[in-house]
């Protein structure tokens, strides 16, 4: 009984979030707040404090970031720094310091914040699409 | 183990007339070209993946910057990858794994200066069967391994490999630890006749923890057996040949000076020909007052002795990291109807600096011209720089306010003049200065760390006597030196501002290679307050470059004339141009993309591929691109699953023409792709 009522929450959630864009307000503004102190201490050495990118590391916010990562997923992107950053450790980051990092990457982008905090679930995550142009509705 | 059919076939020494790829550029002479021709403008549309080979396995987890060149030599694929930086040994035809090795080095690897997988690996052969793998290990190491089996060589140094850091000295001598000692190379070894020549490079020169740093060296090693042969001194030592240009003695306390990329070699003249990076720090000099040779310069040395035949210094006193960046090139051109052995080299300034390579004149003059004076304490900048008459500079070199400012709108173009208004501007060799809060926040320069041609490096034509270069000319800088925090270095000044929190700049992929530690999950480092706003003087306008289109361009330049014959952008329009809501219903011609890439040349074509990702024009893909020789005219394209990141190259097996390239970035780890055309039509 228990495992039914987990798999339908988990159903639910997962259409709940099944059309999501970055620009569906899909992280918290509080959440993005924490995720700028972890990036001005984890991330900003190489990607720079305005995330505009350095010698070594591309920028993660503009044109170029986007045009790279636009049409991909959250999850993608998520399972990048969680598999390989920050360069000097990777893997040191819980998830959840990840997802407030991603947050804070959403929040410079100027994608806008909603009530929901982004899920530290790869596979959740995977259903929310990075579009560069706001899509038309 | 068996080997396939075609490595048994097929005599003379490797070379791309047979259809091989013995060298990272392809031969000794830094070409890039392969004559190959079945893969031409009527059918690279039709091209196809052969086979993939994901590196993600060759180390604990997937690498992201996969930049190797491999070997093609009789049908077998050799090169580097994964975060451990193994050697793997491919069937060419089918991307079948035949063997690997890696080489487990722990803390020597984790600290490294040159993580990763580098670049690749080189060949060597008695002609008789005994033929050998060369390459240096993340930890500084120089192996040699037998190509058929992958084993190390017994007699090669002790048990196949020679420990590099033994010789490396810091002050006026003093060896570098074995283990801790700084000390890398990520270029392949160059393997001339029964020589092996060896590169030095150290950790990124921005933030340095002391200006008294390894010093960096070129050494000669017996392929046979790893007995050293000679060793050039690219910072000389006292007596040496421009150790006088080190003024106050600096020689004994400065370091790096090495020479991190491709060498090329003359054969028939014996002659090698080193590219010399910048001493200690990347954008100070202020503890080494002079012109610093071999800082910055094209050294030739003799290939028996390693003695010096004659140099060029490029930059004096370089305080841009205008690193001598990508193999020399050896052309035989003819100008005004003499016939002259040349060497070209490509540059970060998008300078071809051309010389006889015999003796080291310009073919055309270079001139010294005034440039402008540092203002930064201690720091004595040279009163002129070279600037060469031809061929004229092949990208931007330096941002021209406000011609070379973003101008789609005017709105665009008034936001990138305000913005570029907190920086000191000016020509090529404006010197960095301390970056004010109050008033200018750096120094605006194009390029230094990823403008012009890189480490990919150019290619050449030896039947049309052509050079073909990508250059980026859109890697806007803004340089601003602080004093050091207390305790951190005792060197005067390093990269950053007074006014934020000092960081250290570690070089590429610093961290991550195979045994770098892997601590238990933490809390995160104590958090400092977010910034308050987005900062002044932005470097992006409406989320796009400051500078104006091309953003990077592709050019033909002719050694016999001295010009440039065709240009053209390199890429296509990036999504996030052509997608911006700022330009809508605009028409964009071609902006080319940012990006630095090698390239190579074939009989008719010139092939490389994307930066970015793109997904107007086609579903969402990096493209290969192939661009007809003689006019730069893009003939075709094919879809790669992410950025080119290391330089492709070409080979033919069995009557098959494949290109392969490695590609990686984003979402993507490192993979090496083989294209080929389809067996049927």
């Amino acid at each position: 009984m228990t495992a039914v009522v987990l798999a339908l929450t988990i159903l639910v959630a997962f259409q709940a979030q099944k059309t999501s864009t970055v620009w569906d307000g899909v992280y918290t503004a509080e959440q993005a707040k924490r995720g700028a102190a972890l990036y001005a201490n984890n991330c900003a050495s190489c990607h720079g404090l305005a995330l505009t990118g350095g010698e070594s590391a591309p920028p993660l916010t503009g044109g170029d970031f986007l045009s790279n990562w636009s049409g991909l997923t959250l999850g993608d992107l998520f399972e990048r720094i969680r598999v390989s950053m920050p360069a000097d450790r990777p893997g040191a980051l819980s998830r959840e310091q990840n997802a407030n990092i991603l947050a804070h990457i959403l929040n410079v982008g100027q994608f806008p914040a909603g009530t929901a905090e982004l899920s530290t679930q790869t596979e959740n995550l995977k259903q929310i699409r990075i579009e560069a142009i706001k899509p038309e509705r | 183990m068996t080997l396939p059919l075609s490595a048994q076939t097929g005599g003379g020494p490797p070379s791309t007339k047979n259809g091989d790829w013995p060298y990272y550029t392809a031969d000794l002479k830094g070409t890039k070209y392969s004559p190959l021709d079945q893969i031409n403008a009527s059918n690279f549309n039709k091209l196809e993946v052969a086979w993939r080979f994901k590196t993600d396995n060759l180390g604990p987890r997937p690498e992201y910057k996969l930049e190797g060149t491999p070997l093609v030599v009789k049908g077998v694929l050799y090169t580097t990858g994964g975060t451990r930086r193994s050697v793997v040994a491919l069937d060419a035809k089918t991307g079948e794994q035949i063997w690997v090795y890696s080489f487990r080095e722990g803390n020597r690897a984790a600290i490294a200066p040159r993580q990763l997988s580098g670049r690749g690996v080189s060949y060597w052969t008695d002609g008789k069967g005994d033929d050998r793998i060369v390459f240096v290990t993340t930890g500084y190491r120089l192996v040699e391994l037998n190509a058929h089996t992958g084993v190390p060589i017994p007699g090669f140094g002790k048990d196949g490999m020679v420990d590099l850091k033994v010789g490396m000295t810091t002050g006026t001598g003093k060896q570098i630890d074995l283990e801790t000692g700084e000390a890398g190379l990520h270029s392949t070894p160059l393997v001339v006749k029964d020589v092996v020549i060896v590169g030095s490079s150290f950790k990124e020169g921005m933030t340095v923890k002391t200006h008294d740093n390894t010093k960096g060296l070129v050494r000669a090693y017996d392929a046979h057996n790893g007995k050293l042969l000679w060793t050039f001194n690219t910072i000389p030592r006292p007596g040496e040949f421009g150790n006088e240009t080190w003024e106050n003695g600096s020689w004994a306390t400065n370091g790096n000076t090495g020479v991190w990329t491709q060498m090329t070699v003359d054969e028939e003249l014996g002659l090698v020909y080193l590219p010399v990076e910048s001493p200690t720090s990347d954008f100070y000099g202020g503890e080494r007052p002079g012109d610093n040779l071999f800082g910055e310069s094209l050294v030739c040395v003799d290939l028996k002795t390693g003695k010096r035949k004659w140099h060029f210094q490029i930059v004096h006193h370089p305080i841009w990291d205008y690193d001598l960046s990508s193999a020399p090139i050896l052309a035989d051109i003819n100008v005004d109807g003499k016939a002259i052995k040349a060497v070209a080299l490509p540059s970060k300034e998008a300078f071809l600096y051309v010389f006889d390579r015999v003796t080291g004149k310009p073919v055309w003059p270079i001139e010294e011209r005034p440039v402008p004076q540092s203002d930064v304490p201690l720091e004595k900048t040279s009163p002129t720089q070279p600037f060469p008459t031809k061929p004229p500079a092949y990208a931007r070199n330096y941002i021209k306010v406000p011609d070379d400012l973003i101008d789609f709108t005017p709105e665009m173009r008034a936001q990138a003049k305000d913005n570029i208004s907190r920086y000191k501007t000016g020509p090529l060799f404006l010197p960095p200065v301390v970056g004010d809060p109050n008033g200018l926040l750096g120094a605006m320069q194009l390029g230094n760390a990823s403008g012009g041609t890189n480490w990919p490096g150019a290619g050449y034509d030896p039947e049309t006597h052509i050079v073909y270069a990508q250059a980026n000319q859109s890697a806007v800088s803004p340089i601003s030196l602080r004093k050091p925090p207390e305790g951190f270095s005792d060197i005067h000044y390093v990269l950053g501002r007074n006014d934020t929190e000092f960081r250290v700049s570690e070089g590429p992929g610093f961290g991550s290679a195979a045994d770098a530690p892997q601590p238990a999950r933490r809390p995160a480092r104590a958090a400092a307050p977010a910034p308050a706003a987005a900062p002044v003087g932005g470097l992006t306008v409406q989320g796009l470059s400051l500078v104006k289109p091309p953003y990077a361009v592709i050019s033909a330049i002719n050694l016999d004339r001295g010009d440039i014959q065709w240009q053209v952008p390199y890429g296509e329009t990036p999504d996030a141009v052509r997608n911006h809501p700022a330009l809508k219903g605009m028409n964009i011609p071609n902006t080319g993309q940012s990006g630095s890439v090698g390239l190579v040349v074939t009989r008719t074509l010139v092939i490389l591929g994307d930066s970015q990702m793109t997904s107007v024009q086609h579903p969402r893909a990096a493209m290969l691109r192939a661009y007809d020789k003689t006019n730069g005219k893009e003939v075709g394209a094919v879809s790669m699953p992410a950025p080119q990141s290391g330089s492709p190259m070409t080979y033919s097996v069995d009557g098959k023409q494949y290109i392969v390239v490695a590609v990686s970035g984003g979402a993507y780890s490192g993979e090496y792709i083989a294209y080929k055309l389809p067996e049927q039509e």
